[in-house]
């Protein structure tokens, strides 16, 4: 079996306190499209923070699949605009987010 | 086998909750919690979650501290918002509304002292509009001499400079603004838009941006010098700080959109903590070592505080 560097959940992100400094100190905390999180699997604090989160746990596939459904929503969106919404400043096309296992 | 007391000379408190402002050092253990803790320093710089914003937005301008913050305007839509937010450090609550809605504004001054430049607002597209914020509303103050976009900004309400920009195309003109007007100051050698700012009006730090996405230049109120390269070089990034003690997160490479965070110390930048969500085009205030981030693409509400290394931290002691 493939050894795992990260674990994923979903979360909703409530404000202060739901990543304290303590925590951040401890682990490395990723955020992605569609309230996707990303921290070490075979981590104790990293575990405690899924719980204290009440973080619903996902397999990379299906976290992966959440990610690019935000993904290809936002570019569904884009596509969608006009040629000149496209050329506003700083109107590029959202890319690809590949999850790492 | 010594005992605690016998090494340091007083006992571990033992306490329901954790005290409130503890010294670095101080051991204590929590009756609640059924844990022994003790307070540290921490050896790097850390990101942790702030309040959310009430409106989720990106292209908005910043101003103030890390726990005395102003937020302003931003897309979507793409007309641009007049809403304004201000953050006590925990939350965010509504505060005036600009006069003219824009995204891709800059910001630069105090909560209760702020100032809004620039910016652009579909149809009507860049805009030269001033504002200034007195904790309670906007008032208009001088417009810039060049209506432009995505321009970094440095100084307070009174003492302020736009730097770069787009207009017509990417800009090097820099402006200075006394309180009541903007006034033509030296050029940046390297015309750009989507950069930041950070500093004062007479030491100001520009950096990033698009092209070139890794270059610095520091004013000293009259003419721009290069600095020390950002490692990472982006643009529609966000900083905040002195000219030599600045710090610079997220933005994109063009693609993909970063979490970088670097910090300058007057000739070089080095590699931050890393914040924990990837976004460009956010607000920013603060220092260095206690920056805040907020807003940003993919649209967000989500804040995020930055705390440089050496501050405390309250540990849980585990293991056997």
């Amino acid at each position: 079996m493939a050894h795992k560097n990260y674990q994923y959940c979903v979360a909703e992100c409530w404000g202060k306190g739901f990543i304290t400094l303590s925590d951040s100190t401890k682990f490395r905390i990723s955020g992605f499209p569609g309230n996707v999180w990303q921290v070490p699997a075979h981590n104790s604090d990293a575990n405690l923070w899924i719980m204290k989160v009440a973080g619903s746990f996902k397999t990379v596939q299906e976290a992966q699949a959440i990610v690019t459904a935000e993904v290809e929503a936002a570019q569904a969106a884009w596509d969608a605009l006009p040629e000149d919404q496209k050329n506003r400043p700083g109107n590029s096309r959202p890319t690809d987010i590949v999850l790492p296992e | 086998m010594s005992t605690y007391y016998q090494i340091f000379g007083g006992k571990i408190n033992v306490i329901s909750s954790d005290p409130t402002d503890p010294i670095e050092g101080q051991v204590f253990y929590n009756t609640t919690s059924e844990v022994l803790k003790y307070r540290a320093a921490t050896t790097a710089g850390a990101w942790a979650a702030g309040g959310n914003l009430a409106t989720a937005r990106f292209g908005l301008g910043g101003a103030g501290t890390q726990t005395l913050a102003l937020g302003f305007g931003g897309a979507p839509p793409a007309a641009g918002l007049t809403a304004t937010e201000e953050y006590d450090g925990t939350s965010w609550t509504s505060g005036g509304s600009l006069g003219t809605a824009r995204y891709f504004l800059t910001g630069a001054g105090t909560q209760t002292a702020g100032l809004a430049f620039g910016g652009f607002s579909a149809p009507s597209g860049r805009v030269a509009n001033t504002e200034e914020y007195d904790g309670t509303s906007w008032t208009s103050g001088g417009s810039l001499g060049t209506a432009r976009s995505e321009l970094g900004g440095a100084g307070t309400q009174t003492s302020a400079a736009a730097f770069g920009g787009f207009s017509t195309g990417s800009s090097n003109s820099t402006e200075e603004y006394d309180g009541t007007s903007w006034t033509a100051g030296g050029s940046l050698a390297t015309a750009r838009h989507q950069l930041a700012g950070a500093g004062t009006q007479t030491s100001a730090l520009a950096f990033g941006g698009a092209p070139p996405k890794n270059a610095t230049e520091e004013y000293d109120g009259t003419s721009w010098t290069a600095g020390g390269n950002l490692g990472t070089g982006r643009f529609g990034l966000a900083g905040s700080g002195a000219q030599t003690a600045a710090l610079a997160f997220g933005g994109t490479l063009d693609p993909p959109i970063t979490t970088a965070t670097e910090a300058y110390n007057g000739t070089s930048w080095t590699t931050e903590t890393s914040m924990t969500t990837a976004r460009r085009n956010l607000g920013s205030a603060g220092t260095q070592p206690s920056a805040l981030a907020f807003g940003g693409t993919p649209t967000t509400a989500a804040t995020e505080e930055f705390t440089g290394a050496g501050a405390g931290v309250t540990k849980t002691v585990t293991g056997s």
